[in-house]
C-alpha cells in the first residue's frame, strides 16, 4: 500500500515537492485555491526569471506539466482544506471544491501556501491607485509578459522611470519590518529589460540599501555597466501629479544632502512579500505556529527551516519568509523528503 | 630660532594663493601676514598651512547623552535613510536645515559640523510630517527639540547672540506700532540688518536693486508720506494697556 500525502499550495514550492513525492510512488492530493497551478510567477504571468533571465515557462511552465500529466498526483483546483483533524499520527482532512467535499486520511502534509503581494495602496504617500503611472512590480512583470510595457495614462511608451525600493518592507508604519529580499533584484532585472527594449527610457532606483545578494550581484553590476541605470541613495517620501502627465518624486539625495522633487513618466514600487491572509488561516486550520512577521514558523529556522511545530506536518517555500523561486523548490524537495520519511515511519 | 613680526610690509588676501582656494575654509587657513624667521621674511603664501580636514575622533559620549534625553531617546534607530528630510516643510525653504544630516551629527558627536548650523537648527516648524513618514519612527520631530536643547547647551554664546538680536528686533517692530502705528518695512529691515552687523550689505547689489525697483512702482514715496493714523493717540494707549497687562501677567506666572 503506498503512502498518502496532502500538499496544500500549487505554487513553485508545492509544485516540485508533489513531483518528487509522486517519483516516489505516493499519492499525492495537491490542493490549490486558484484554477491553475504556478503560484504567484503564473498568477502575474512573470516572463523572464531572475538570476539568469531564462523563460518563466522553462520553470514553473516545466513544473506545472509534471504535475498535471497524471502520475500519481490528484490535482484539486480552485479548492481548500475545510476541515482538518489529527488521527493518531496521521492527519485526516476535508478537501472542499465546485465539485463538493471529500474526506481522506493522510500519513503526513506539506504546506505551501506561499506569500502575497504586499498592496502599496496602504501606504498612501506613493499615491498608488491614485495616478496610473504609479505601478509596482508585479503589475511590471504582468505589464511586460502581456508585452504591454507603456505608461498605463496614455499608451506611450515611457522616457524617464524612478524605481523605489524597499515599498511595504523594512518600515515599522506599515508594520514589516523584514526585508522583503527579492524586490532588489526583480528591480535590478526589470530596469535592465525595460532598457533592452526601450533604449531611450531613462531608469532611476532610489534605494536606501541595495541588497542583491549572493550571485544576484552580477544583475546590478549588469544593470548600471551595461544599461547606464542611474542610482540615487534616498527614500521617497511624497508622489504628487506634475506638469505635463508627470509624476512628481520628493526626496532627499542623502548623498548630495539635499531634497528634490523629480517628474518621471512612470513609477515602480518594489513592494515587497507578506504572508497574507492565507497564513494566520492555515495556521489556525492545522494547529501550526505564525511567526511574529506573519509568516508561517518554522521549528528550528536554521536545521529544520521546512519542519512545523507539529510531527507530520511540513513547510516549504514562501510561505517561511520572503525568498527566490530557487529556495522554495529546493525546500519543496526537502519538504518532501521529510514528509515521505515520516510516512514510511508511521505506516 | 628667532620668530619676528613685522608689521612693515602690505601682503596678498589669506590663503589667496591657494589653488582652489573655495573649497577650503577660513578657520583650516592658518598664515601669518608678517613673519620672520632666522632673520629670513616667510610673510604672507611662505608660511601658509592648512590644517587637515580629516576627522579623527567619534565622540560618543555625546550620544550617550541624547539617548538620555525623552525626545532623544531613539536616536539609536536612525539609520539615515532620508525620509524625514524628503518630508519636511522646512527644507525645501531653507536647504542647510537637514534633520536626517542633523540626527548623523549627533549620533557620531560632530558638533564641529553641528555649530556651523545654529542658525537654521531651531527652524524645526513642529509639524510632525517627518514622524509620520520615519520608517524607524525615530520621531525626528523630537529628535529635533533635543537638538535644540543640545544647541542651547553648547553654544551658549552662539544662541544668546542669535536670541539678543531677535530682541533687539522686536524692540524695534514695538517702537514703530506704538509710536506711529505703522510698520515701515523698509525702516524695520534697514534697522534689522544694522543690529546684525550687516550693513555692508546694505550697500550691496541685491539693496540698491530693490530700493531702486521700490522707487520706480512708487511704493517708496507712499512709505515717506504716510502719517499716523487717524486718532492714533487712543489706540496707542490701548495698546500700552494690553501689553502692560500681558507682560504682570507673565512675571506673576514666572514668578517674578
Ligand atoms: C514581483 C516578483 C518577481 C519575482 N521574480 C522572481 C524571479 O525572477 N526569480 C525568482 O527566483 N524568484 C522571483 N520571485 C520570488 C517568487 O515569486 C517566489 O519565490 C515563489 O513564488 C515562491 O513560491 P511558493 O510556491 O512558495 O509560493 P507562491 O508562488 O505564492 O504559491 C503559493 C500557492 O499556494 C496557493 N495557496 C495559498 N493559500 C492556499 C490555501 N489556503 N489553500 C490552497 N492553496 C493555497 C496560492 O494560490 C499559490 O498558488 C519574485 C517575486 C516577486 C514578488
Ligand atoms: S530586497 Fe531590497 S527592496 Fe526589497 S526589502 Fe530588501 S532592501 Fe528593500
Ligand atoms: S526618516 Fe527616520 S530613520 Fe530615516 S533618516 Fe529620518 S529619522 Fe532617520
Ligand atoms: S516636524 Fe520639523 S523636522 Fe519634521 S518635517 Fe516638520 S518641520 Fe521638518
Amino acid at each position: 500500500m503506498s503512502e498518502n500525502i496532502l500538499v496544500i499550495g500549487g505554487g513553485p514550492a508545492g509544485l516540485n515537492a508533489a513531483v518528487m513525492l509522486s517519483e516516489l510512488g505516493v499519492n499525492v492530493a495537491l490542493v490549490e485555491r486558484d484554477s491553475f497551478l504556478g503560484g504567484n510567477p503564473k498568477k502575474f504571468k512573470y516572463k523572464f526569471l531572475f538570476p539568469d533571465m531564462q523563460p518563466a515557462d522553462n520553470v514553473i511552465g516545466e513544473l506545472i506539466k509534471k504535475a498535471e500529466s497524471g502520475g500519481n498526483i490528484k490535482v484539486y483546483y480552485s479548492s481548500e482544506v475545510s476541515d482538518f483533524k489529527e488521527n493518531g499520527k496521521k492527519f485526516d482532512a476535508v478537501i472542499k471544491s465546485a465539485s463538493g467535499s471529500e474526506t481522506k486520511t493522510f500519513d503526513s502534509v506539506i504546506v505551501a501556501t506561499g506569500f502575497e503581494h504586499f498592496d502599496p495602496a496602504r501606504d498612501a504617500k506613493y499615491s498608488y491607485q491614485l495616478f496610473d503611472d504609479v505601478i509596482d512590480i508585479k503589475d511590471l512583470e504582468r505589464m511586460m509578459g502581456e508585452n504591454n510595457f507603456v505608461r498605463p495614462s496614455n499608451g506611450k511608451p515611457p522616457k524617464k522611470v524612478a524605481f523605489i525600493l524597499c515599498v511595504g518592507s523594512r518600515d515599522r508604519h506599515v508594520g514589516n519590518q523584514y526585508c522583503s529580499r527579492v524586490c532588489c533584484t526583480v528591480s535590478v532585472k526589470q530596469a535592465i529589460e525595460m532598457r533592452e527594449h526601450f533604449p531611450d527610457c531613462e531608469a532611476y532606483i532610489f534605494y536606501m540599501d541595495i541588497r542583491t545578494y549572493g550571485f544576484f550581484e552580477d544583475l546590478y553590476w549588469k544593470a548600471m555597466e551595461e544599461h547606464d541605470v542611474q542610482i540615487v541613495k534616498g527614500r521617497i517620501a511624497e508622489i504628487t501629479s506634475g506638469p505635463d502627465n508627470t509624476v512628481v518624486c520628493k526626496g532627499e539625495d542623502t548623498l548630495l544632502r539635499g531634497p528634490f522633487e523629480i517628474p518621471f513618466d512612470m513609477v515602480v514600487l518594489a513592494s515587497g512579500m507578506e504572508g497574507g491572509p492565507q497564513s494566520p488561516e492555515i495556521s489556525s486550520k492545522l494547529g501550526i505556529e505564525l511567526d511574529e512577521h506573519g509568516f508561517l514558523k518554522p521549528e528550528n529556522v536554521t536545521l529544520s527551516p521546512f519542519k512545523s511545530n507539529k510531527p507530520g506536518v511540513f513547510l516549504a517555500g514562501a510561505c517561511t519568509g520572503p525568498k527566490a523561486i530557487s529556495d522554495s523548490i529546493t525546500e519543496g524537495a526537502a519538504a518532501a523528503m521529510n514528509a515521505y520519511t515520516y510516512a514510511v515511519k508511521n505506516r | 630660532m628667532a620668530l619676528e613680526k613685522h608689521e612693515s610690509r602690505p601682503v596678498a588676501e589669506k590663503g589667496e594663493h591657494i589653488i582652489a582656494r573655495h573649497l577650503i575654509e577660513d578657520e583650516n587657513i592658518k598664515e601669518e601676514k608678517n613673519l620672520v624667521i632666522d632673520g629670513v621674511d616667510v610673510s604672507g603664501r611662505w608660511n601658509t598651512f592648512i590644517i587637515s580636514r580629516v576627522d579623527s575622533e567619534f565622540d560618543r559620549s555625546f550620544f550617550e547623552e541624547i539617548k538620555k534625553t525623552v525626545a532623544g531617546s531613539r536616536i539609536n534607530r536612525c539609520w539615515q535613510c532620508g525620509m524625514c528630510t524628503a518630508s519636511c516643510t522646512v527644507t525645501p525653504l531653507y536647504r542647510r536645515f537637514n534633520p536626517r544630516a542633523f540626527i548623523y551629527m549627533m549620533q557620531l558627536g560632530n558638533l564641529k559640523e553641528l555649530k556651523k548650523y545654529i542658525d537654521v537648527a531651531w527652524r524645526c516648524v513642529g509639524c510632525y510630517k517627518c514622524s509620520q513618514r520615519c520608517p524607524k519612527q525615530v520621531n525626528p520631530a523630537e529628535m529635533m527639540e533635543a537638538l535644540a536643547l543640545v544647541i542651547k547647551k553648547y553654544f551658549p554664546e552662539e544662541v544668546e547672540t542669535k536670541l539678543k538680536l531677535d530682541e533687539e528686533v522686536k524692540k524695534i517692530y514695538e517702537d514703530m506700532i506704538i509710536g506711529h502705528g505703522r510698520l515701515d518695512l523698509a525702516k524695520l529691515h534697514t534697522s534689522a540688518m544694522q543690529k546684525s552687523g550687516r550693513t555692508k550689505e546694505l550697500l550691496g547689489k541685491i539693496e540698491r536693486g530693490a530700493i531702486l525697483k521700490m522707487a520706480k512702482d512708487g511704493r517708496a514715496f507712499s512709505i515717506l508720506k504716510l502719517g499716523k493714523p487717524h486718532n492714533w493717540g487712543s489706540s496707542r494707549k490701548a495698546i500700552e494697556n494690553y501689553l502692560h497687562k500681558l507682560n504682570t501677567i507673565e512675571n506673576g506666572e514666572a514668578g517674578v
